[in-house]
Order: C-alpha cells, then sequence, then structure tokens
C-alpha cells in the first residue's frame, strides 16, 4: 500500500523535475518579454534584433550575503551593429524604491527612461511617470546637468515631489555610471 | 456502452457543466470571452484525458484505502505540466487565466470521472470518456463565453459583430452576470429535456 | 493596524472568495438549501481554510522556496490540504465528537473545495507576512461563510413561492448568487 503510493510519488517527481528544467529557459523568456520589454521598447528605438533574446549577464558584485549581483543588459542592434543598450536601476523615492528602466546610446546619451516599478503617491510622487518629467532626461549624458534644476541642473522636478524625482534622477546617473562596464560587457 | 457512446455521452446527454453540474468555478471564472473559454478548456481536457488514461492502466494496482491520494498525485502532476507549459509558450493565456489553471486540479470533474468511471473501466472506454467530457466542458465553457463576451464587450474571439450603436452590458463581464447567465442556460437546457422527454 | 482592517474589509466585503472571486462554488449551492447545513458548512471552510492556510504558507516559505522548488507548488499545497481534512476528520472524531457530528460530511468534502485551495494560492502569491495570511484567510472565509448564510436565508424563503419548473433548484440558486454579488459589487469603491 505504502509502496505503490510511494512509487507514484517517486515517478511524478522526477517526471515533473525533468518539465521544469525542461521549460526553464523558455519559462524565463517570456516572463522577461512581458515585463521588461514593454519598457525596453519605450526607451529604445529604430533597433531591429531581440533585446530580451540577446540579453547579457553582467556581474557587478556582492551583497552583503556573499550572493553575486548580475545586472541584466538589454542590447539593441541594427543590422548587426550594436546601436545602444537598456538596463534598469532603483532609486529611493518617498514610498521605497523606484525602478527604472534606462535607454542609453553607445556614446553614453540617454535615449529615454520608463519608470516600471513604483510605490509613489498617486498625484505627486506618482507623477515621475508622465512623459513630460521623463522626457527632460532624453539627451542628456553623466554631467551636471542630470540633476534637479534645484541642485544645478536641467531636471525639473515634479512640484511638491522632491523626494520621488530626486530618487529617479539618482537611479538614472546610477544606470549611466554604470555604462562603460556594460559597454564592454556587450560589445 | 459502446466506446462512441462513452464519447458523446460528455458532449450532450451528460455534459459539464450544464447537465451534469460539476466544475463551476473554472466555468464562472474564465468565461469573459469566447478565447479564453477555449484555452481553459484544452487545458482541463488535456489533464482530464491523461489523468483517466493512467488512472484506468493503474486501477488494479492502487490499492482502495490510498487511492484519493493516488489519484491526487496523478490529476495534481498533470495540472503542473500543464502550468509549466503554459507559462513557456502560452504566458498571455497563462496570466489571463491565473490562478484557475493550478485549480484544475480540483475540478469536481476530474476526481468525479477518476472515481465514477477510470477507475472501473479499462483503458480505451476511460480515454473515450475524458475525452467526450472534457471536449463537452470546452464546448459549454466557450459558449458561455462568446455570450458574455458579445454581450459584455461586443465582441467574439475579438471581432467585432455588433452594431455600432451596441452599448455593452458590461456586467456580463463581472460576476453577477457570470452566475444569472449560467442560471438562464441551465434553465433552457432543463426546458429542451423536458421537450425531448414529452415527445 | 488599520492595514488589517483593510484587510479584513476588503477580504469579506470587497472582494469576497465567492462573490468576487468566483471559488468555491460547487458546494456552494448544494449546502444553501437549509439553514443548519449552510452554518454547519460555514464553519467547516473557515477552520479548514484558516488552517490550511498557516500551514501552506510554511511549506511554501521554509521548504519550496529555499530548495528551488516553487513548480511544485500546486501538488504540495493540494497534498498538505488532503492530509490536514484527513488528520482534523481523525482528531475531532476521537476527541470532540460533537464537533466531528456537527460538521459531518463537510469536511472531507472542503478538499475539493476550490476555495481552499484559491485562498492558499492567493496569500502565497501576495508574498504577506504569517500573520497577514492568517487575517486574510480567516476575513475571506468569514465572507465565504456570510454569502453562504445570506442565499440560504432567501433560498429557504423562495423555496415555498411559486417557481416555474424549469427554474427549480440550481438555476433559480444561480440566479439569486448573481444577485447577490451584484449587491455585494456595491462594496467596489470601499477599498483602493
Amino acid at each position: 500500500m505504502v509502496f505503490v503510493l510511494t512509487a507514484i510519488c517517486a515517478i511524478s517527481a522526477l517526471v515533473l523535475a525533468y518539465a521544469n528544467k525542461a521549460t526553464r529557459a523558455a519559462r524565463e523568456y517570456q516572463l522577461l518579454k512581458y515585463v521588461e520589454e514593454p519598457s525596453i521598447r519605450e526607451v529604445l528605438k529604430g533597433y531591429d534584433n531581440d533585446p530580451i533574446k540577446d540579453r547579457v549577464e553582467m556581474f557587478i558584485g556582492r551583497d552583503n550575503k556573499g550572493k553575486p549581483i548580475r545586472e541584466t543588459i538589454f542590447p539593441a542592434k541594427k543590422n548587426g551593429k550594436l546601436i545602444g543598450m537598456a538596463y534598469s536601476t532603483e532609486g529611493h523615492g518617498y514610498h521605497g524604491t523606484i525602478e527604472v528602466m534606462v535607454g542609453v546610446d553607445m556614446n553614453g546619451t540617454i535615449t529615454g527612461i520608463s519608470i516600471m516599478q513604483h510605490s509613489e503617491t498617486p498625484g505627486l510622487g506618482a507623477r515621475v511617470v508622465e512623459p513630460k518629467f521623463r522626457d527632460q532626461f532624453k539627451g542628456l549624458k553623466l554631467s551636471g546637468d542630470l540633476n534637479l534644476s534645484t541642485e544645478g541642473g536641467k531636471i525639473d522636478g515634479v512640484s511638491g515631489a522632491t523626494y520621488s524625482s530626486k530618487g529617479v534622477v539618482s537611479a538614472v546617473r546610477k544606470a549611466l555610471e554604470l555604462f562603460p562596464r556594460a559597454k564592454k560587457e556587450v560589445s | 456502452m459502446s466506446v462512441a457512446q462513452e464519447f458523446t455521452k460528455g458532449l450532450w446527454k451528460e455534459i459539464p457543466p450544464f447537465r451534469l453540474v460539476l466544475g463551476l468555478c473554472p466555468t464562472l471564472a474564465v468565461t469573459t470571452a469566447a478565447k479564453n473559454g477555449i484555452g481553459m478548456g484544452l487545458a482541463t481536457t488535456f489533464v482530464l484525458v491523461c489523468s483517466n488514461l493512467l488512472i484506468s492502466i493503474l486501477r488494479n494496482v492502487i490499492p482502495k484505502k490510498v487511492r484519493i491520494a493516488a489519484y491526487i498525485v496523478v490529476i495534481a502532476s498533470f495540472v503542473v505540466i500543464v502550468e509549466l507549459t503554459m507559462q513557456a509558450y502560452f504566458y498571455p493565456l497563462y496570466k489571463i487565466l491565473g490562478i484557475f489553471i493550478p485549480l484544475i486540479v480540483v475540478n469536481c470533474i476530474i476526481l468525479g470521472r477518476a472515481e465514477a468511471f477510470a477507475s472501473k473501466n479499462s483503458v480505451i472506454p476511460s480515454i473515450a470518456d475524458g475525452l467526450g467530457m472534457g471536449l463537452g466542458f470546452t464546448l459549454s465553457l466557450t459558449l458561455l463565453g462568446a455570450i458574455r463576451e458579445i454581450l459584455g464587450n461586443g465582441t467574439v474571439f475579438g471581432i467585432h459583430i455588433m452594431w455600432e450603436s451596441f452599448k455593452p452590458f458590461s456586467i456580463m463581464l463581472k460576476p453577477p452576470g457570470a452566475f444569472i447567465c449560467l442560471g438562464l442556460i441551465l434553465t433552457l437546457m432543463n426546458w429542451v429535456s423536458s421537450r425531448q422527454r414529452s415527445h | 493596524m488599520s492595514e488589517y482592517l483593510v484587510l479584513i474589509i476588503s477580504a469579506i466585503f470587497v472582494n469576497n472568495i465567492i462573490l468576487a472571486r468566483y471559488l468555491g462554488n460547487c458546494p456552494f449551492l448544494g449546502t444553501s438549501n437549509r439553514m443548519d447545513t449552510a452554518i454547519g458548512m460555514a464553519m467547516a471552510v473557515v477552520f479548514v481554510i484558516t488552517l490550511s492556510s498557516a500551514v501552506t504558507w510554511t511549506v511554501q516559505n521554509y521548504v519550496l522556496i529555499p530548495f528551488e522548488l516553487e513548480y511544485l507548488q500546486t501538488i504540495a499545497f493540494i497534498l498538505v490540504i488532503a492530509s490536514l481534512v484527513q488528520l482534523v476528520e481523525m482528531f475531532l472524531q476521537k476527541s470532540i465528537p460533537g464537533l466531528y457530528r456537527a460538521l459531518g460530511i463537510f469536511l472531507p468534502l472542503i478538499t475539493t473545495n476550490c476555495a481552499v485551495l484559491g485562498v492558499a494560492v492567493l496569500s502565497v502569491e501576495s508574498h504577506m507576512s504569517f500573520i497577514k495570511t492568517l487575517v486574510f484567510a480567516f476575513a475571506s472565509s468569514v465572507g465565504y461563510g456570510l454569502a453562504l448564510t445570506i442565499l440560504t436565508g432567501i433560498r429557504e424563503r423562495s423555496a415555498t413561492a411559486p417557481i416555474p419548473v424549469h427554474l427549480k433548484g440550481t438555476p433559480l440558486g444561480l440566479i439569486t448568487v448573481g444577485l447577490l454579488a451584484l449587491a455585494f459589487l456595491g462594496f467596489a469603491g470601499m477599498v483602493q
């Protein structure tokens, strides 16, 4: 009695473990496609490859538990030539982390940003998702301009939402700081 | 009953969930569009046929005392396979059907047929039974999905078929619409079969 | 504190597991014909859902995630629920026979009630803490019991009314649930 049940469970476990392995790559791809692709399309234009299929994992460092931290970089190519890349970084907003997808061309100039996740206040900090705020980042490089206008830069923050705006700026700066390494990793 | 009759009974006489009132949860939940109805129906059919097949093969091997537990392991394994396959190759449908894919494992139809049929009959009739019930279920879900989609959205399978000024009853896409629609369909079926009996 | 209140109100009224989330239909119609049956079912549901959500949360966070076995969630959860119900039945039969008799046949029936597996999966998907999961599970099952009791009250009254023969039984039951769901839709704007 126990033997039959155990046998069935054992066979089931083996079959499922195999199914899990066999579908893992396809599942990861689909998850990325539906979560990341809309943002990638927003920040990169004019490419003809599949940035998700061509994605590269870059090793950044280790967290305080010793686990490796990796950044996934999505390269954009046209006719086989690299024209830009996109990857996501995080900044601290008013209500937690804000995840930003940043698109850059091969010179380190921002082609666009997209807010992927946030928990900011609707009507205030949440307005960082509006094109009026985000479009200001286009064409900027890692320089003094890439700061809030109250701190000597060119970005007008969302009124009444300084922390949220600062959070986005810090995420974008982090992304551009990573750019030299990312460029090397993808080329 | 012949094998062909085992198959066709699931398509009218004992069609789930309209005549064989089982498997109501997914019926009401996913039928907001005809396409979702087909997706759910086919996924359930796959699990039903596979589990009927396996349980029929093993029917003399599984001891009576642990049979429910054994059936659950078999059914749940096929459900996990369906889950993984949908996540890998049919992701948008997977997101729409959501929590009701793992809930296939407690779909009373599957456990019901395993207990009532597959455990007592040989392989070919069991497959026919599973296939018939599964396809009947799929037909029912697609029909209900189409009705709710047409009334609630003006489309069927995504194609607009209602006239220009038609204002959709979006309540059809919500729970009240689902319950009432199903109730009315059951009423209709009762009426049809009582007329069949009186002839 | 207020987030627990929001969680409770949301689980009982706004996202009622049967009237808004479609979970737990099959036994819902079958046990709503008489009030004592309904109350027995409601009690059993509250008991099993709360207990099993606690256990499945533990399994998810201490077994499935650490060993990267999340894909086995469905099969692990249903086995936990089935075994739990068996154990509870045996325990009640020996230790609290009064309660065992009151719950009667509903206890084994609950294993296939999609509400149980549904609530377990929902609470794990929202990555809630243990306490929140308990509160959510308890509140959801109370919502189920509430809907069941209201429906039974209505059905008991309407049983003596003249109903067209084709509507009798399940069809009318479904339409009544639909109207009840319509009423509960009114709670929709309460929680953002």
